[in-house]
């Protein structure tokens, strides 16, 4: 129960190890940990250390799933064709060339990686089961293969170790050696995925589960991210496997590359809790020892009633526990740990490092459009467009619902490629450039809202900025340092740890905002942040875009609310159905006459009221 | 050029047998849009149904398809109450280990209580090969045939005419949208689950007279299954129908043409590249994977 | 805490210990559960009634024989149990294992454990290619099945069709592919090559599959008159009904066990559509007695207990070899490895002296080189066995199905 506490530990890190060591989440996590080494050693029986082999190897495997179907929310249901990877390189490189398995394990990582890549990339587009799917495919085409080409891999009759003794042979008689490997294996897996979990990876990895545009808009590529994972975790993966056939001495494809294996290794972290760290490990040691004894009792009493039992009692987990052992009971003990002494520490607060500098004259073009067009089947979303945003300025567009403006900020910020036309953005040299990609548009300093808000629904608010403050400031100690700043401005300090999902739309709109200031753009996109502020907010939101311009960032807003607009903007542009039917200064735009017939309507009077 | 002939017959054969099985499995994941892993399952419990009433009753297979159809219908309907509905807002991998979980517990309990041995329905006059000059096609085989059609025919009239099939249609295209408008959504997941699995009941009875029960008999099926819904555009039963087809053809022409163990990995192959490069599925009925 | 612990499992230790000096403890390490059971549980009948029949008889030199079940499901699990009985349980032998990779994975522990190992019913040949000095296996392997296969084509099928050549006959291989088809199809190729038959196609296939017409095809074809097929049940079934939809009629079909020796798959298929196929296996009961005494005695001695007929032969198998093996420990000096080998080693049967029909004479890899399959056939519903004559109970018949 208490090895829980290494997922909470993640928060705490930074100053000096041996501070680290007197906080009972690290000490508790280490104590807790070192048992699955000490039991079976005080104990001495074989059996008990393959139990305890067989719990670290397979609380490994899904610590290492749990980097790809956990964090990055990618439910690969074909792992064990990266255990079978390593397996099989291993025992293949000790047959043929007579290379020790400590080489061969990570020629085998590096294949894994390699086939990981090839897999990952394409099948990242699809979405939930259509990933699952796709992997499980790849794992039956995989072990069909190892199968039909018996002459490379032994087919269906397998593959057998030699029985070389050693440690050159990682084959023992002793078989206390065994579980010191499994047992390194394990702590590195639990490192890895730990490190993971507390850098920017970590929280770029959840960012993307959340919610794939924000991350985009934050300068997340999100393929990108997803490959680090699905590679970190085919690696370690292959090396279990490495290590598990050495211990077995015996490979053949349908245990190498199984479907219920892979299942079953994805099940342990679901149990334990997805996407925590302490989760996989607590899943295994949970269940395992469990499945054993079922067995016993159960398997003798008719066929198939063990695993009967197994099925159902994994339905009612789903049913009772979604969230897992340590999303359901985490928190508590958490609570309970921190009683102990030198508990309840929070790390010191860090200065936050100073703003990016912007560079560049104000006044010179900094994002262009020329002739836009944008096509939805036989709908023209924008018809023509050519706007140049001068460094600086408050540009304001305004325009009747569906006039495509959020379309023409798509473009700008390129989620959405135009049909014709270009749009570019001045480049770090001042040339002006367009980037491939919406996370290349946030790199280069365009930042946006979105219309309709994507929070990072169960980060908290600090952690939701912090995703933006990454972009410019890589170590999380100083993206923390940073998001706090930026909630202080926006006035989400004092909600800071609230989970994003449990906002109302008037703070969310305001953490829209911050989470892309965080970024520190040279542009800021704003799509309608006013709509659901009250009046004193928008009051706030108005002071604060203009004291954002005058740190040299350049503004564009779409807005619903003339009134501020209108006080805000330095130059109007009007859309109306895909067109640009106004631009200039905001009193000279509305008295035009095409904008009047374009609001005719409550707008219109909304404009009169003015 | 007989044999070519030969292995074409046998694949639209075989096309017709996915096709039935696959028909469920594309309403479920269209409208509930669950990925239901026990699928195979079904037709797994459809099988022994039949088998029973077959063994025990006499029932023909064809006549055991009544009831064996109504009780799947009631199968599904309550794992959709119990099982699914209260999973429909939690994670998608919860959702996935759910059927995972229900199908390991279905194919154990077949395993104690009808063992691992295989249960065959004796239907011979289904299984009378009808004689086409040089070629030959089962008896059962034409029936499959024709039932999966008219099961896609009347399931598409059904969706379109009738005010249960438009509120059925309007669930899997917007959800919240249907909710609005005042459709009991959750009646609706539980009715089209229902169906689904009811279609699965009718497969059930007419592959029973050509293939024997066995408890895993489902799990061949079921990635096939998949197979055939992502081909067809998850969601269109013309789609499904026409990716049955191809996948029977490539099964049938593959196993003969390049190497019988390897026609698995030739399907799994056309499966990955058809979900990377068209997600739509391949005659862009479905609105794909987004 | 922890010392406490350890004082109370070495003083469990020590009870077992203790205890063990009265009896013989051996491991009985079967699949008892998953999907392998059925014929798992049907070994380990053999290995049972081998027991009691000892026990009843007054043990090994006056001491009972003791069994601990182990029950291995998968390779890891097999390793487990194999660790569990060798170190927990302290037993001084382990009996297995039914299948090939299990039995692989479990001799891998009791090798290095140093506790002997009986195989009473695997067939890879691997299992005891590895040089192991205490394991030791009673019954064919997949090589013995692919040579009585493949040279009963000369020697029984070819004299039977009335063909003086038997190389002119198109022989066809057809295996499932997993470990036991890929196996023993391997064997068959290599066999055949030695004797100069003529292969015109090696197909293998899943088990699983739903449809093998193609297969029938390509055997249709080339024109094969023999087919050898390996496979398990559903496949078997799959294969007879197709082979007959696409009114291919090979001269002779035969099986390497698996789905060829269950009654099920004869009763799927048909009586009359399986009449005439052959099969390779370990000893069926429909067999000459004269070549296998004391087999009527076994199948009572079966009936008697779990109050059905044999389910397949190897319940038999595993009888005959136990009981080899406990030969060899009651005139082992001190029921040590070194000595159990040394007494295994002395073991000298010959052809048709035991319930099987087998002898016993094992070689130092530890494999019994007196074996081999008895070729048997469907006939009228029933496995008899028809080569070689000395096991026959009946001619063997041409052709396949009544009509």
């Amino acid at each position: 129960m208490t090895q829980q506490s290494a997922a909470a530990s993640s928060a705490t890190s930074g100053s000096g190890l041996l501070l680290q060591l007197t906080n009972p989440k690290v000490y508790v996590s280490l104590l807790a940990l070192s048992l699955v080494l000490v039991i079976p050693l005080v104990s001495g029986s074989p059996f008990l250390i393959h139990v305890f082999v067989t719990i670290c190897v397979f609380a490994a495997l899904s610590t290492a799933w749990n980097i790809v179907g956990g964090y990055a929310g990618q439910l690969s249901l074909g792992h064990m064709m990266f255990y079978g990877i390593g397996a099989y390189t291993t025992a293949l490189l000790i047959q043929h060339f007579g290379l020790t398995p400590w080489i061969g394990m990570w020629i085998g990582a590096v294949i894994a990686a390699v086939v990981a890549a090839l897999i990952g990339y394409p099948c990242f587009r699809l979405r939930g089961p259509f990933f699952s799917l796709s992997t499980i495919a790849f794992l039956e085409v995989i072990r069909l293969l190892a199968i039909h080409f018996v002459g490379f891999t032994g087919g269906s009759a397998g593959l057998i170790v030699p029985l070389k003794l050693g440690w050159a042979w990682m084959v023992f008689s002793d078989k206390t050696n065994y579980l010191y490997i499994a047992f390194g294996l394990l702590l590195l897996t639990i490192g890895v995925s730990l490190a993971i979990r507390t850098s920017r990876l970590g929280y770029y990895l959840t960012a993307v589960r959340e919610r794939e545009d924000a991350a985009l808009a934050a300068g997340i590529s999100n393929s990108d991210v997803k490959l680090k994972a699905v590679i970190v975790s085919a690696m370690l993966t292959a090396l279990i496997g490495a290590f598990h056939a050495m211990y077995l001495t015996f490979l053949e494809p349908a245990t190498m590359f199984s479907l219920g294996t892979s299942i079953e290794v994805a099940m342990f972290s679901l149990i334990g809790g997805l996407g925590t760290v302490a989760g996989p490990l607590l899943g295994t040691v949970l269940v395992v020892p469990l499945a054993e004894l079922a067995r016993g009792w159960l398997g003798a009493q008719a066929n198939g009633l063990h695993g009967f039992v197994y099925g159902t009692v994994l339905v009612l987990i789903t049913l009772t526990l979604p969230a897992g052992l340590v999303g359901t009971f985490g928190p508590t003990v958490s609570r309970w740990i921190d009683r102990l002494p030198g508990g309840g520490r929070r790390p010191a607060e860090r200065i936050a490092p100073a703003l990016r500098k912007l560079e560049g004259a104000k006044g010179e073009p900094i994002l262009t459009t020329k002739n836009l067009v944008m096509q939805f089947g036989g709908l023209t979303a924008t018809d023509n467009v050519s706007i140049t945003l001068k460094r600086g300025e408050i540009l304001g567009i305004i325009g009747p619902n569906g006039a495509g403006k959020t379309t023409l900020f798509n473009q700008m910020s390129g989620f959405l490629i135009p049909t014709s036309g270009t749009v570019a953005v001045a480049g770090p040299n001042g040339a002006m450039v367009t980037p491939a990609s919406p996370d290349g548009f946030a790199r280069l300093g365009v930042g946006r809202t979105f219309q309709i808000v994507q929070p990072f629904g169960r980060l908290s608010v600090i952690e939701n900025i912090m995703i933006g403050a990454f972009l410019r400031h890589p170590n999380v100690q100083d993206a923390r340092a940073v998001a706090l700043r930026v909630a202080a401005t926006v006035g989400l300090l004092d909600q800071k740890d609230v989970e994003a999902r449990n906002l109302p739309i008037g703070a969310l709109k305001r953490l829209e905002v911050a989470r892309t200031l965080a970024s520190e753009p040279d542009i800021l996109l704003l799509d309608e942040v006013m709509a659901g502020q009250n009046q004193s907010d928008t009051m706030r939101m108005v002071e604060l875009i203009r004291s954002i311009r005058d740190t040299g960032v350049t503004v564009i807003a779409i807005e619903h609310n003339m009134q501020a607009i209108m006080s805000l903007s330095d130059r109007i542009v009007v859309i109306d159905n895909g067109r640009m039917i106004a631009e200039g200064d905001p009193r000279e735009v509305v008295k035009d006459r095409k904008v009047i017939e374009a609001y005719l309507g409550e707008d219109f009077v909304d404009a009169q009221g003015f | 050029m007989d044999v070519l002939i030969q292995l074409l017959i046998n694949g639209i054969m075989l096309g017709s047998m996915y096709a039935i099985i696959s028909v469920g499995l594309t309403l479920i994941f269209g409208v509930v849009r669950v990925v239901n892993f026990a699928h195979g399952e079904f037709l797994m419990v459809g099988m022994y149904a039949v088998y029973l009433l077959f063994a025990k009753l006499g029932v023909h297979p064809y006549v055991a398809a009544v009831p064996v159809v109504i009780l799947l219908f009631l199968l599904g309907v309550l794992i959709q109450r119990f099982i699914i509905q209260p999973l429909l807002d939690a994670d998608e991998h919860i959702q996935i280990f759910a059927t995972v979980g229900l199908s390991t517990a279905l194919v154990n309990l077949a395993l104690m209580v009808f063992g691992a041995d295989l249960y065959s329905v004796s239907a011979p006059d289904l299984r009378q090969s009808l004689r086409l000059g040089p070629y030959t096609v089962l008896v059962g085989q034409v029936v499959m045939l024709a039932a999966s059609l008219a099961l896609v025919i009347g399931l598409h009239a059904f969706m379109q005419t009738t005010a249960l099939g438009r509120a059925i249609r309007a669930t899997a295209q917007n959800r919240t949208a249907a909710l609005l408008m005042g459709v009991r959504v959750d009646r609706i997941y539980i009715i089209s689950f229902g169906l689904g699995a009811a279609c699965v009941g009718l497969a059930a009875a007419l592959v029973s007279p050509l293939f024997p029960a066995t408890p895993t008999v489902g799990t061949y099926f079921v990635l096939t299954a998949f197979v055939v819904v992502v081909l067809g555009g998850m969601r269109s039963m013309y789609g499904a129908f026409l990716g049955a087809m191809i996948i029977g053809l490539v099964d049938s022409l593959s196993a003969y043409y390049i190497a019988p163990d390897l026609k698995e990995v030739v399907y799994f192959a056309i499966f990955i590249l058809i979900l990377i490069f068209k997600p739509t599925g391949l005659f862009g009925f479905g609105r794909g994977t987004e | 805490m922890k010392l406490l612990l350890k004082a109370a499992l070495a003083a469990g230790l020590a009870v077992s210990a203790t205890a063990a000096t009265a009896q013989v403890k051996i491991g009985a390490l079967y699949p008892f559960s998953g999907g392998l059971a059925l014929l798992g549980d049907e070994s380990f009948r053999g290995l049972e009634l081998a027991v009691e029949e000892r026990n009843a008889a007054g043990g090994i030199n006056g001491k009972k024989i003791e069994m601990v079940k182990g029950d291995a499901v998968d390779p890891n699990q097999a390793v487990g149990e194999a660790r569990r009985l060798t170190s927990v349980e302290k037993v001084q032998a382990v009996f297995g294992t039914y299948s090939s990779s299990l039995s692989l994975a479990a001799t891998q522990v009791t090798e290095l454990a140093g506790v002997p190992y009986f195989e009473l019913g695997a067939i890879s040949d691997p299992i005891t290619e590895r040089g192991f000095k205490n394991l030791f296996r009673s019954n064919p392997t997949a090589r013995d099945f692919a040579a009585s296969m493949v040279d009963s084509i000369g020697e029984a099928i070819a004299p039977a069709l009335g063909v003086s050549d038997p190389k002119t006959l198109k022989v066809a291989i057809i295996h499932e592919d997993s470990l036991y088809g890929q196996t023993v199809a391997g064997y068959q190729t290599a066999r055949a090559k030695e004797k100069g038959i003529n292969v015109v196609e090696t197909l293998p296939y899943s088990a699983k599959s739903v449809d093998l017409t193609p297969v029938i095809l390509r055997l249709k074809s080339a024109g094969a008159d023999v087919v050898l097929q390996t496979s398990y049940q559903n496949d078997t079934v799959l294969f007879f009904r197709q082979a007959k939809e696409q009114g291919f009629k090979p001269k002779a079909v035969m099986g390497a066990g698996g789905g060829y020796s269950l009654r099920e798959t004869a009763q799927a298929v048909g009586y009359e559509n399986i009449e005439g196929a052959l099969n390779v296996d370990f000893t069926q009961y429909k067999t000459n007695a004269a070549a296998a005494p004391g087999i009527a005695d076994f199948v009572a001695k079966y009936k008697a207990k779990y109050g059905t007929d044999p389910r397949s032969g190897h319940s038999l198998a595993n009888y005959v070899g136990a009981k080899i093996f406990f030969d060899a420990f009651a005139s082992s000096k001190d029921m040590t490895a070194a000595s159990i080998r040394e007494s295994v080693m002395k073991i000298d049967l010959p052809q048709g002296s035991t319930a099987s029909g087998w002898g016993a004479k094992f070689n130092e890899a530890g494999q019994n080189t007196r074996v081999k399959p008895f070729v048997m056939q469907w006939q009228g519903g029933e496995l008899v066995t028809v080569f070689p004559a000395a096991a026959a109970v009946t001619k063997m018949k041409t052709g396949l199905g009544q009509n």
